[in-house]
């Protein structure tokens, strides 16, 4: 188990503050965040590179905040690769392997052993220089995990690649992950691969970790405005909220958004992922407690989904799959009604 | 305008050439070889090569480590050390010699390397002082913008794959580093086989004992004897053409 304690460290550029994360043994764990969030230094200092200001880190039970990179046995694999042009895939790969002393015969098995695995055994004699992202990125994994670390570290590995090659790579890290049941810190901008990846996820911002838990829980109930606004659901409203006894009711620019009874008063957000609303010509018979109408403001087809902005006093958005686009025939201008339930409604202050 | 600006452009590169030629042809090719080979210039060779192969390897000595530091490490002073390793670059070469020669034949500290018989002052020991005073900024700036170019977390991905702080930084950065410190050790060679102002105020300019290269030309130069002067010229000129090949062959990323 890898168990980071209140770590802070301050770079100027960047900052950590009050970090604690722990990660089971086999969890694959992921960090969310926007770009300049911290992520990075996260995995830097649970690698060893800085040392903390303050805070501690432990691994299987063992302290190392302060302990050599060399001595702590975790790996990290950069978003640009940092493959050494003065080597060959093999060299590079086998990089670690040389530092330990291995015996020639069993460092060339190992490393063949896992170039197979990594679908780039034809490659080994060749220079770094010239291979695609998606080659350059399976040879730097390969580097890492040819020394079966207790953590791997994944800063961004995907970042650089092609959309095909990413969702290619990203199979291989699921499928990597499920055969070695390696620890993984794995850091992203990118809520795609928290879905297809992460046992659990956290969420940075600021240097501050925000909200920890697993995948469905933090997209669905966001603990404060920057998850929900970043995590993507973007009905989110800001608006006076009172509560009673069976509910809570958000009144937004005059509408009246129910929720379950959440105790809270005064201001306070309110979200409602565009998956969970439902779109009708006709008002719908339902126990649903939020039925609105609103008139289509714009309809965007991105291939799989169709997203669907309303106008119903306030700015909504909802997403139909393109069967339902076509079964339901709305263009803009068409008089709609919004239905959705209280427990769809997600509220935080 | 187009055309009169490459004119001008080209008209330059013509007075370049001339000016180089007239000195490579003035002596007749057998003069040139017979000169080479007198005591005297073969001398100022044998002197200018020991000299500056020895300055060179004191600037590698510092410049590497110091300019190491000041690509990769942040420091309180880093931008004062940054500019006073610089400023010999804007110093005339003769004032840093007046410096030189005041420092080792004035304070206690100089004296006492006389008196320990170390004498810089008047001897072959001087011009490699000089050259290294002199010569040391081109080092530092051509390693430390080589350094720069290498991103510091190749070292970093070194150090978690079993690396200690200086293995990553030799079997790492050192060999992604090799063009720039290729270019940068010719560049320097090169400027030690030419220096001569500084050089001269420290060692002085006695024949047959602190006459280098440059010292051979100006030396035979003020004694009319032309032939033996250009022939010395000559050869500092073929040597400023081979590092000039070198340094744009490898220089690559690193600038002066």
């Amino acid at each position: 188990m890898l168990k980071i304690e209140n770590i802070s460290k301050d770079l100027g550029e960047f900052k950590l503050e009050d970090v604690s994360l722990e990660i089971e043994q086999g969890e694959y764990m992921v960090i969310l965040g926007p770009t300049g969030a911290g992520k990075t230094i996260i995995l830097e200092t649970v690698a060893g590179i800085y040392p903390p200001d303050s805070g501690r880190i432990e691994l299987n039970g063992g302290e190392i905040t302060f302990a050599d990179p060399k001595d702590r046995n975790i790996s990290m694999v950069y978003q640009d690769f940092m493959l050494f042009p003065h080597l060959s895939v093999f060299e590079n790969i086998a990089f670690g392997l040389t530092l330990k002393k291995i015996p020639q015969d069993e460092l060339e098995k190992k490393v063949s052993e896992v170039a197979e695995i990594m679908g780039i055994s034809h490659l080994l004699h060749r220079s770094v220089t010239n291979l695609s992202g998606g080659e350059k990125q399976r040879t730097a994994i390969s580097r890492a995990i040819v020394l079966e670390p207790d953590v791997l570290l994944l800063d961004e590995p995907l970042s650089a690649l092609d959309g095909r090659t990413r969702e290619r790579l990203r199979k291989e890290l699921k499928r990597l992950h499920t055969r070695y049941k390696t620890t993984v810190l794995h850091v992203t901008h990118n809520f795609e691969e928290v879905f297809s990846l992460a046992d659990r996820v956290a969420v940075i911002n600021k240097g501050r970790i925000i909200q920890t838990g697993v995948p469905d829980q933090v997209f669905s109930k966001p603990e404060s405005h920057f998850i929900a606004e970043f995590v993507g659901s973007e009905n989110i409203f800001r608006g006076r909220i009172t509560s009673g006894s069976g509910c809570s009711v958000i009144s937004v620019d005059g509408l009246k958004i129910v929720s379950n009874a959440t105790g809270l008063e005064g201001e306070a957000y309110a979200s409602v992922r565009p998956e969970d609303i439902l779109l009708s010509r006709e008002p719908l018979k339902t126990p649903a407690r939020n039925s609105f109408e609103g008139a289509v403001e714009s309809v965007t087809n991105n291939g799989t989904m169709v997203e669907i902005r309303i106008d119903a006093g306030i700015p909504f958005v909802t997403v139909l799959t393109r069967r339902g686009f076509h079964d339901i025939g709305i263009k803009e201008g068409d008089a709609v009604y919004l239905t959705f339930k209280a427990a769809a409604v997600h509220v935080f202050s | 305008m187009r055309r009169l600006f490459i004119g001008a452009g080209a008209v330059l590169s013509l007075f370049i050439v001339v000016i180089l030629l007239m000195i490579v042809l003035h002596p007749s090719p057998g003069v040139l070889i017979s000169s080479i080979f007198s005591d005297e210039i073969t001398f100022a060779i044998w002197l200018s090569i020991a000299t500056s192969v020895t300055s060179t390897l004191l600037c590698i000595l510092v410049a590497v480590p110091a300019s190491y530091a000041l690509a990769r490490y942040s420091f309180s002073g880093r931008n004062i050390i940054n500019t006073i390793l610089d400023m010999p670059l804007a110093l005339p070469p003769i004032v840093a010699g007046v410096g030189l020669l005041l420092f080792f034949s004035q304070t206690p500290v100089g004296m006492a390397l006389a008196a320990a018989g170390i004498e810089f002052v008047f001897t072959p020991l001087g011009i490699v002082i000089a050259q290294f005073f002199v010569n040391l900024p081109f080092m530092v700036r051509i390693m430390r913008s080589t350094f720069q170019s290498i991103n510091p977390r190749y070292e970093h991905v070194a150090r978690t794959l079993g690396c200690s702080e200086f293995q990553a930084l030799w079997r790492v950065t050192f060999p992604m580093a090799k063009d720039g410190f290729l270019a940068g050790t010719v560049i320097t060679w090169a400027r030690g086989m030419g220096e001569f102002g500084a050089a001269l105020m420290v060692a002085g300019a006695t024949k047959m004992k602190t006459e280098s290269l440059p010292v051979a030309v100006f030396l035979n130069m003020s004694t009319g004897n032309l032939d033996v002067a250009t022939s010395a010229a000559a050869i500092l000129i073929v040597i400023a053409v081979l590092s000039l090949y070198v340094f744009e062959r490898f220089g690559g990323s690193s600038k002066l």
